[in-house]
């Protein structure tokens, strides 16, 4: 029966009779969940999004951002699902993917009707302009479907995510999005801030992927301990993957400073030679930026790796009032990804000047790094890397390295080269 | 002859009373030879005779509240005086001398002297003033601008005369003279020194990498205060030094405990030192350059102490 509709609603779509979200519309509240973050005390909501059910015997797909809560502070919060037919009940936690911003949950519901995967989707082979349906409950507004269009896989992205171009509002987040015969290509995840109808779903092969892995488990795991797992995981294939992509060198004056050349970090060029009242010195830099920001808990997001090069030249200036400039410039700024007590540890720096003994397109650095660790998870560091050229008084170039969760050898590795590709160009 | 001179709580001479006889009453009563306005001065209090030898003898009248040398509680009835100790009647302090007391000898007046501190104090002024101008001068990166230099310098300026006419106005109070040249000197030393000695910490952090003079600049900046200070009180007086120094010392330890404790609660509030990392033209490092191997060796040594760091944050981790 609901073969044949599907089917039937497939066939009507492709024809561009009846529109696909109608027949979409009509199965898809059944299979559809939304969850509440509640206080374990007081019973009152402090988040909700959505979840669908992949299985007859309960089991839902949402995102991980959308318990986290529950996962980190287990005695603090707890989940509660609400039913298109209006029943509500708990919700156990089975198992989080973090860098895919999915978790899977069981509720205590029999018989129901569920959601399959689209094997085209799990391939990775959708064809680029097909009609996508994501499906919610937006801003506690009550069931929504939004019609967009599949754009392929997001470039310039470390993890995997499909572009989406549809209006995801918040709330919508952990829904499905389903091809026009209601077979699941992705689950909803985020808006881009400052773009309209630019949204991203997780690829459904990473769900289905995650669904395998909790029914070939037995036990549960503890998944606070699994989150710290996940996240030394996720880093070092990030920084592994960094490294095997080094740094490529952009020329800056006489220097060459460098850049990162993996595809998942976007750079971007500035100058100041058009600015009013005219600066007394010119300036030209270069700064990128990683898309591999990872959400950890509602007030921690990290993952992020930033490069950024000032060269810097005067005629104007003194020596010293060069000096005072750069100064400003290569102050130790660690990004910040939460806030400090709650996730961090005091920082701590070393400073020196270093040179290349014999290499003569080395220029010798004041070199600046500064650490600080994780509170929570161990092995993870935040570092930011200075080096300043120290070869002339008017002009010099500052170059910035900047990773969120990384490993401290990691780090010292990427560092290496890093100071190792500030050169002076013949 | 003999003179009885009234002095002032500060032991200034306030009135002075020649009398020309061998023997002299004092009290409130009009029938003395030197009447002293004082509720606490008995009618006939004080006599002052020559005795055998021609020395004057002071001789208590038999008062209710007594007769004391000066700073003592020993009520005296009779004693010699030998005209530089003060006596206290009442609440009135007074001092006697004959006629032939030997005075000291006339000081010579300071000509060159008085010169010195002028030239002196205007000269220091000059170099303060040329001191700030050349620091704020090498610190503008942007649009060049008069109040950049004129703001700071007059607040500067205005609040160092007002550190001055405050210690000279003290010492006017307490010792009778302002003082105001060497009170200038002092203050104007003081202000040279802490800039001296900011750039002193300055080089060393870059040119030396030894950050530790500037981390610990504020204890400088209040040791120099402190001395500004205890120098500042000898000029009112050099009397007391001891309890003058051990009060600054105490007030110093104090101040600089509290903003030590004020930094360190302030670094486990934000997790970083709030310290500025200078820059400095290359040709001001004195270290020699050290090769990438050394540096992260040092890099890595720096991962042990954040550890430890996090150890003792959180003891259970240790044992996992």
């Amino acid at each position: 029966m609901t073969i044949a509709a599907v089917g039937c609603a497939a066939a009507l779509a492709a024809s561009g009779q009846l529109p696909g979200a109608e027949a979409v519309y009509a199965s898809a509240p059944p299979r559809l969940l939304q969850i509440r973050t509640l206080l374990a005390g007081a019973g009152q909501q402090t988040s909700n999004g959505s979840a669908f059910l992949v299985s007859a015997d309960g089991l839902a797909i949402t995102n991980y951002h959308v318990v986290s809560q529950v996962v980190l502070e287990p005695n603090t919060y707890r989940l509660e699902y609400t039913a298109a037919d209006g029943a509500r009940g708990d919700v156990r936690l089975l198992g989080v993917d973090l860098p895919n911003d999915l978790a899977i949950l069981r509720i205590d519901r029999q018989e129901a009707p569920y959601f399959t995967f689209d094997p085209a989707a799990i391939r990775g082979d959708l064809a680029k302009g097909e009609r996508l349906y994501a499906m919610g409950n937006p801003l506690d507004l009550g069931f929504t479907i939004v019609e967009g269009t599949y754009n392929g896989l997001v470039e310039h992205s470390y993890n995997d995510r499909i572009h989406f171009t549809g209006a995801l509002n918040p709330g919508m987040s952990g829904g499905p999005a389903v091809t026009a015969d209601g077979k699941i290509a992705g689950v909803n995840v985020a808006t881009r801030r400052g773009g309209q109808l630019v949204s991203f779903l997780v690829p459904a092969r990473f769900a289905d992927a995650l669904l395998q892995e909790v029914r070939d488990r037995e036990t549960t795991p503890d998944l606070r301990a699994e989150i710290g797992r996940q996240i030394s995981q996720w880093r070092s294939a990030l920084y592994k993957s960094f490294a095997a992509q080094g740094f490529r060198s952009t020329a800056l004056g006489p220097y060459r400073g460098p850049e990162a050349a993996a595809p998942w970090l976007s750079c971007w060029a500035q100058t100041n030679a058009g600015a009013a009242p005219k600066p007394r010195f010119n300036m030209n830099s270069t700064s990128c930026a990683s898309e591999t920001s990872l959400f950890i808990a509602p007030d921690l997001t990290t993952g992020n790796i930033q490069i950024n090069n000032y060269y810097v030249r005067t005629a104007e200036l003194n020596q010293f009032q060069f000096a005072t400039y750069l100064t400003q410039l290569s102050q130790a700024r660690l990004l910040v990804g939460g806030p400090y007590r709650k996730w961090y540890m005091p920082e701590r720096c070393h400073e020196d000047f270093v040179g290349g003994a014999a290499e003569p397109d080395r220029p010798s650095l004041r070199v600046l790094w500064c650490a600080q660790a994780y509170r929570e998870f161990e092995g993870l560091y935040d570092v930011a890397l200075i080096a300043v050229t120290q070869d002339d008084d008017k002009e010099a170039l500052v170059s910035r390295l900047s990773l969120q969760a990384v490993g401290y050898e990691d780090a010292m590795t990427l560092g290496r080269r890093f100071l190792d590709a500030v050169r002076m160009s013949k | 002859m003999i003179w009885v001179e009234i002095l002032s709580r500060h032991r200034d001479v306030a009135a002075r009373v020649g009398v020309a006889a061998n023997e002299v009453c004092i009290g409130r009563a009009y029938d003395n030879d030197v009447v002293v306005d004082d509720p606490y001065v008995a009618a006939r209090h004080l006599r002052v005779l020559r005795n055998d030898a021609g020395e004057l003898v002071a001789e208590d009248l038999g008062s209710t509240n007594g007769t004391f040398l000066d700073g003592s509680r020993d009520r005296i009835t009779r004693l010699v005086v030998d005209g530089k100790q003060s006596l206290r009647i009442g609440q009135t302090f007074l001092r006697v001398r004959a006629r032939d007391y030997a005075v000291e000898p006339e000081r010579i007046v300071p000509a060159e002297r008085r010169a010195l501190p002028t030239v002196l104090v205007v000269a220091l002024a000059v170099m303060v003033l040329a001191f700030v101008l050349l620091r704020i001068w090498l610190a503008q990166t942007g649009e060049p601008r008069l109040s950049n230099y004129v703001t700071p310098l007059l607040s500067s300026g205005g609040l160092l005369l007002v550190w001055v006419g405050v210690w000279a106005l003290l010492s006017r109070i307490l010792a009778g003279r302002s003082h105001f040249l060497r009170n200038s000197l002092i203050a104007l030393v003081g202000l040279l020194a802490a800039l001296i000695y900011n750039e002193f910490a300055r080089y060393a952090a870059f040119g030396l990498t030894w950050p530790a003079a500037s981390n610990y600049e504020y204890a400088a900046g209040w040791s120099i205060l402190a001395a500004a200070c205890f120098l500042h009180l000898r000029e009112i007086s050099t009397k007391g030094l001891w309890l003058k120094g051990t009060i600054v010392a105490v007030i110093l330890v104090l101040a600089i405990g509290v903003q030590t404790m004020q930094r360190s609660e302030a670094f486990s509030d934000l997790g970083r030192q709030n310290t500025t990392r200078l820059l400095l033209p290359p040709a001001f490092r004195a270290v020699p350059l050290r090769a990438p191997d050394a540096f992260f060796a040092d890099v890595a040594g720096l991962k042990a102490s954040i550890d430890a760091d996090r150890r003792q944050a959180r003891p259970g981790d240790a044992a996992r």
